[in-house]
């Protein structure tokens, strides 16, 4: 039993009596649809490297991780002047990026268009990059959820509250990402006896399994990648031009008293894409309450097919400012007496060539993934 | 032979325990006595006697005689007798002993189940079809959820009540929306019936008489809903004699008072509930639980006067609150705020004028007024919020009973009701940096004139048909938007606004709404009634929740929103058994609505002025067979009922390349279950003791299943692609109660009582919803349940009289 979104605690707090109102996982959930549909997701920003187009054909399985990428389409964004960019595939499949150089301007307007190798011709209603403010201040407070248990990770942490100055104008919708970098020495990890392959770059199973756990040293410098998990994202509508403090942003674990490298990203998102977040928000964060709203896919919200106006698409054309700021969280202030962070002891023994061994290798690449890299991250001080 | 040895011994034991020439020679003590009816004094010949829970063979004869020798010690007699309650008692035997017993006839005993108490034959006799009365001595009978007797609770185990689920807000009566069934106790109209988000029904059930549910032929002096009404009656005040009770519950604290000031002429009637809860959250909810608070509380009173035996006034107030403190729950969208309080409850006062003119005529005056109000507050920080939302509505009605011969009843009058909705104002007058918005205020009036006549054409066919006429304009101050023609309603295709000053009317509409109800007898116990009516539905509630919050808007009719139009028919089979002691029925109906309401995905409902571009208009319809089997007197009664009913809605909308809902086809509702058991079993064997069993059963709701999942910046999503898709498991849970009467088993002014119950008897973890989650590990399908274990309750209950 999972008591897992706010408002079912609540229930179970209503009525005092923790073991009432409960959230069971289903394990053999059947679905009785399954159906594919075109998906476009197409990111337009004034940073570099976050303008990208990806094509592919949705997953007709909740669980399933297969999402076909749709190659060899024509992939054009065209400017209020007539400009037009054709964005190249890349790597991996489906994936279409812009030619280097290319950045988006605040002030001007987007349309996206797609051709597939089949003939189908998609087109997006035109959106216009708005600016966004920079991202002044975050609020770093040690908070402890008393609803986990002590020994659990969840309890004890920080919560991170950020302060910024709306735009004067109308109409700004946010939205909030944030990504930690965690040096690692250990780049692998061989359980039921299994060993590491260098040349498969994986680990490789022995026939009969046992106990032992082998781990690997990285060769050279590693960074794990861990993001926020939760879509958070914010209208003006209330609180144009004002200045807005306290919006809470990211929780970061007490699970260890070194300096916790915390990389936010602030975007300014279009009207429509703040409604389609807010759809995927009420389908999978607030959903579970007593009161939920219909869960419904918005589709075709502002990409629409040309050949045929009744097909379904799924996605967004996501025109957006970014900002972006580098916060080195010390775990080590304000902790009342008595709380201690909970290390994670890696199990296993490190695994070393014998001395004198010949062509042995021990030591394992950094294989560059969303949640790793060897690239060292911005303002990386350690 | 062999196999029959035992039994003829036996019989030649009791016959030898029996016979009186035999019992002369024994030594053992008799116990010996007469049985009578107890209401003709009769003897009954043949009346069974058991001791120890074994029959004796002993019948008493044509005398209502009997004697019957058991040895020296204690015994549990029980006299029974066929179409009478059974009597039990214990003697401790010294020497011989008298027993006289006077056994009640059930026939002619009073009924106590909950369901059509008011008369023995009203439920089939009153030309009215589909008409449920319930007393509150039987719903009172029923097991409660944390000992609260909770009308709302109790009406679902009946066929045709259903709600989306347990903890839901309002009811659902055969296939109608919560919004669609007309709420009114003592003429004034509730806009949420529950407490506590829904857990609880608002009634402080001391201060009830009786309900009266109108699922079926819905009579002309009711108008405004498109679906049922549920007509709650206050108790009026003993004008004689002084009378308090009240109770002491888990969940609440109750009194009730019925005060006579002048002797046979004025009475007061108090009654008031307050939730304890918060003591529960100090007490056993874990630390960070303790700042949450959960209060409710309602005051019911009624002055009642008869200053002669023609005139009888009236005045009657209803006052519910529900306040809340949590932690940034249901808060407003876009607010930064760490903890958010809620306030709402309704202030209802009524005044009615009863005057007699005649034996055949009599007049009922009334005003009334519902002041239903809701506010949102989180007034700790740099981000205050102050959200405020009322409906102020105020009738005057005037009706005329009249009969002119034996085989005419009619009803009819005028009435005419003003709405006054303030749909949200935020931080009017409040320093923030949250902006202040005001909705316009809303107004206007339903005017309507009604008849109804109960015509006994011969005494097997009874006709009662009536006939409502409806007038309903939306009245300025006001401003009206005008859209591109052919064109999705937006804010971007505003093309005009035209305004309207205070008193001009914006819109209206109006209709006539037949009601029809007949009654033919097949055969003397053998009843077929048959019903229409079409209603008109002005004022709406606006939510695309599961389930309404307290805080959703509700909206008159006006230029966008047209009225909602229903048309009901409906047929059936009423049976009663040995002398009114069993009934069965059998109902069928079919409900037809138009300009029925969804809304677009993502609808933006709270605050927003221009509420016609979050609406989809469509239709629903719904149809259903009821077959209840009822034991409505005796030892053991209850009833066991089936119900096949089916809900659906289909929402094209103006536009239907963007608007339609599941791709324009019919789907289910949020509260279609086909299948519906519901079982209640009520054993009473002293006037001491009884206990309830309730069983219900019900088909699993739908949910919208996905068809698969899709990425967005690298997390995963499940694809929705139609609406309501799929079921729930089923439902299904028993729930016991046992009632203790008088323990001290003394005749005294203060009786006190006890119940225990136990809800969810097995710890079913029904099912509310299926939902899913995006986590670390890809997405899953969750399932909600709200009471997942059995909740056991003591509740202490005194009367004084």
């Amino acid at each position: 039993m999972s008591l897992s979104t706010k408002n079912i605690l609540f229930y179970l707090l209503l009525l005092g009596v923790v073991t009432w109102a409960c959230v069971n996982p289903i394990k053999d959930f059947v679905q009785i649809d399954a159906t594919s549909f075109t998906t476009i997701e197409a990111d337009i920003s004034d940073d570099p490297e976050l303008s990208k187009v990806r094509l592919t054909s949705s997953s007709n399985r909740l669980q399933s991780q297969l999402a076909l990428p749709i190659s060899k389409a024509i992939v054009t964004v065209i400017d209020q002047n007539g400009t037009q960019t054709v964005f190249t595939e890349g790597t991996p499949l489906g994936t279409y990026y812009p030619p280097k150089g290319f950045l988006g301007k605040v002030g001007s307007t987007y349309k996206l268009n797609v051709k597939m190798l089949t003939g189908q011709i998609y087109e997006s209603s035109a959106e216009t990059m708005k600016a966004v403010p920079e991202i002044e201040n975050a609020i770093t407070r040690f908070e402890t959820f008393d609803q986990y248990d002590k020994v659990d990770v969840r309890r004890a942490g920080f919560t991170v509250y950020l302060d910024f100055k709306d735009l004067p104008t109308e109409g700004d919708y946010y939205l909030w990402n944030w990504k930690h970098y965690e040096k690692i020495g250990l780049c692998a990890t061989c359980t039921d006896g299994g060993k590491y392959d260098f040349k498969k770059l994986d680990c490789v199973q022995p026939k009969f399994p046992t106990d032992a756990i082998l781990n690997y040293m990285c060769d050279g410098n590693c960074w794990d990648i861990t993001t926020n998990n939760d879509l958070n994202v914010f209208s003006d509508v209330l609180t144009n031009g004002q200045r807005v403090v306290g919006r809470q942003v990211a929780r970061i674990p007490f699970d260890n008293w070194t300096p916790y490298y915390f990389r936010l990203e602030q975007r300014s998102i279009t009207k429509n894409a703040f409604a389609f977040y807010q759809s995927l928000i009420s389908q999978v964060q607030s959903s579970g309450s007593l009161f939920d709203v219909p869960a419904e896919t918005r589709f075709s919200l502002n990409i629409k097919s040309l050949t045929k106006p009744t097909e379904r698409v799924l996605g967004i054309f996501n025109v957006f400012a970014v900002r972006k700021k580098i916060f080195i969280i010390d775990r080590r202030k304000d902790i009342p007496a008595g709380e201690l962070p909970i290390i994670s002891i890696i199990p296993g023994e490190t695994y070393a060539c014998p001395p004198g061994s010949v062509g042995c290798q021990d030591k394992v690449p950094c294989i560059e993934s969303p949640t790793r890299t060897k690239i060292t991250p911005e303002g990386w001080v350690f | 032979m062999i196999k029959l040895l035992p039994r003829v011994f036996c019989l030649g034991l009791l016959f030898a325990l029996s016979h009186q020439s035999i019992a002369q020679t024994t030594s053992l003590p008799a116990i010996f006595g007469k049985v009578i009816d107890a209401s003709t004094g009769e003897p009954l010949k043949g009346a069974d006697i058991s001791v120890d829970f074994k029959k004796s063979g002993v019948s008493t004869d044509t005398t209502g005689s009997f004697r019957v020798y058991v040895p020296y010690g204690e015994w549990v007699i029980k006299v029974s007798y066929v179409g009478y309650n059974p009597y039990r008692t214990k003697i401790y035997v010294k020497a011989n002993t008298e027993l006289n017993v006077e056994l009640n006839n059930v026939t002619k005993q009073l009924e106590e189940v909950i369901v059509s108490s008011a008369a023995t034959k009203r439920d089939i006799q009153t030309p009215s079809l589909g008409v449920t009365v319930l007393s509150l001595k039987g719903i009172k009978k029923l097991p409660t959820m944390m000992g609260e007797v909770d009308v709302i609770r109790s009406l679902q185990s009946l066929p045709g009540v259903s709600s989306v689920g347990e903890g839901a807000n309002g009811l659902n009566i055969r296939g109608s929306n919560v919004d669609q069934n007309l709420i009114y106790i003592d003429d004034t109209p509730i806009f949420n019936p529950t407490h506590m988000f829904g857990l609880f029904s608002v009634f402080a059930s001391d201060a009830i008489r009786d309900l009266e549910l109108y699922k079926g032929g819905v009579p002309s002096r009711f108008g405004g809903r498109t679906a049922s009404v549920l007509d709650i009656k206050m108790i009026e005040p003993n004008t004689d004699k002084f009378k308090m009770q009240g109770g002491i519950g888990l969940v609440s604290n109750r009194v009730m008072a019925e005060i006579p000031i002048i002797k046979e002429k004025l009475a007061v009637l108090v009654a008031g509930r307050l939730s304890v809860n918060d003591f529960m959250f100090k007490w056993f909810a874990p630390d960070y639980l303790k700042n949450l608070r959960a209060n409710f509380s309602d005051v019911a009173t009624k002055i009642y006067y008869r200053p002669n035996t023609k005139n009888t006034i009236s005045l009657s107030t209803y006052l519910s609150h529900d306040y809340y403190r949590v932690d940034s729950l249901f808060s407003i969208e876009n607010v930064v705020a760490k903890q958010t309080s809620f306030n709402y409850g309704h202030k209802n006062v009524a005044i009615h004028w009863n005057h007699y003119f005649s034996p055949k005529l009599n007049m009922m005056v009334s005003g009334s007024l519902t002041d239903y109000s809701t506010k949102t507050f989180a007034p700790d920080t740099v981000n205050t919020i102050d959200l405020n939302s009322s409906i102020l509505y105020r009738n005057l009605t005037a009706s005329f009973d009249y009969q002119p011969r034996d085989n005419h009843k009619m009803n009819f009058g005028i009435t005419g009701t003003r709405y006054d909705i303030d749909p949200g104002n935020l931080n009017e007058g409040v320093v923030s940096r949250v902006a202040t918005v005001k909705l316009p205020l809303e107004q206007s009036y339903e005017l309507g004139l009604f008849a109804d006549d109960e015509w006994t054409i011969s005494p097997k066919f009874t006709l009662q048909a009536g006939l409502r006429y409806s007038q309903y304009y939306r009245m300025g101050a006001g401003t009206i938007n005008e859209y591109v023609p052919g064109q999705v309603p937006s804010l971007s295709s505003i093309v005009k606004k035209t305004s309207y000053s205070d008193g001009e009317i914006m819109a209206s509409y109006g209709g006539l709404e037949p009601r029809l109800t007949m009654k033919y007898s097949l055969a003397e116990n053998t009843t077929m009634k048959f019903g229409y009516n079409r209603q008109q539905q002005f004022f709406q509630l606006l939510s695309n929740n599961t389930t309404p919050l307290p805080t959703s808007r509700w909206k008159t009719a006006d230029t966008f929103i047209k009225p909602q139009q229903s048309d009901f028919l409906s047929l059936g089979l009423f049976k009663t058994f040995n002398e009114n002691v069993y009934e069965a029925s059998i109902e069928t109906y079919y409900r037809d609505v138009r300009n029925t309401l969804d809304f677009v995905s993502g609808a933006n409902l709270q605050l927003n002025p221009n509420i016609e571009t979050q609406l989809i208009t469509g239709k629903s319809k719904a149809y259903g067979m009821e077959l209840m089997m009822q034991k409505k007197k005796g030892e053991v009664s209850g009833w066991v009922s089936y119900t096949y009913a089916r809900a659906f809605n289909q929402m094209i909308g103006d536009y239907p390349e963007v608007q339609a809902i599941n791709g324009g086809d019919w789907f289910a509702t949020n509260y279609d279950k086909p299948h519906t058991f519901n079982m209640m079993l009520n054993i009473q064997p002293t006037t001491h003791h009884s206990f309830s069993f309730t069983f219900a059963y019900n088909t699993g709701r739908p949910f919208s299943s996905p068809s698969g999942s899709y990425e967005i910046g690298g997390k995963k999503f499940p694809v929705f692609a139609a609406r309501n898709n799929d079921r729930v498991r089923d439902y299904h849970r028993l729930d016991f109660s046992w009632t203790i009467n008088n323990p001290s088993m003394r005749k005294q002014r203060w009786e006190g009582s006890w119940v225990f119950t136990i809800y969810n008897l097995y710890g079913r973890q029904n099912p509310y919803s299926v939902f899913f989650k995006s986590t670390k590990n890809g997405l899953r399908a969750y399932e909600l349940s709200v009471f997942a274990a059995p909740f056991i309750s003591l509740t202490y209950n005194f009367k004084f009289l």
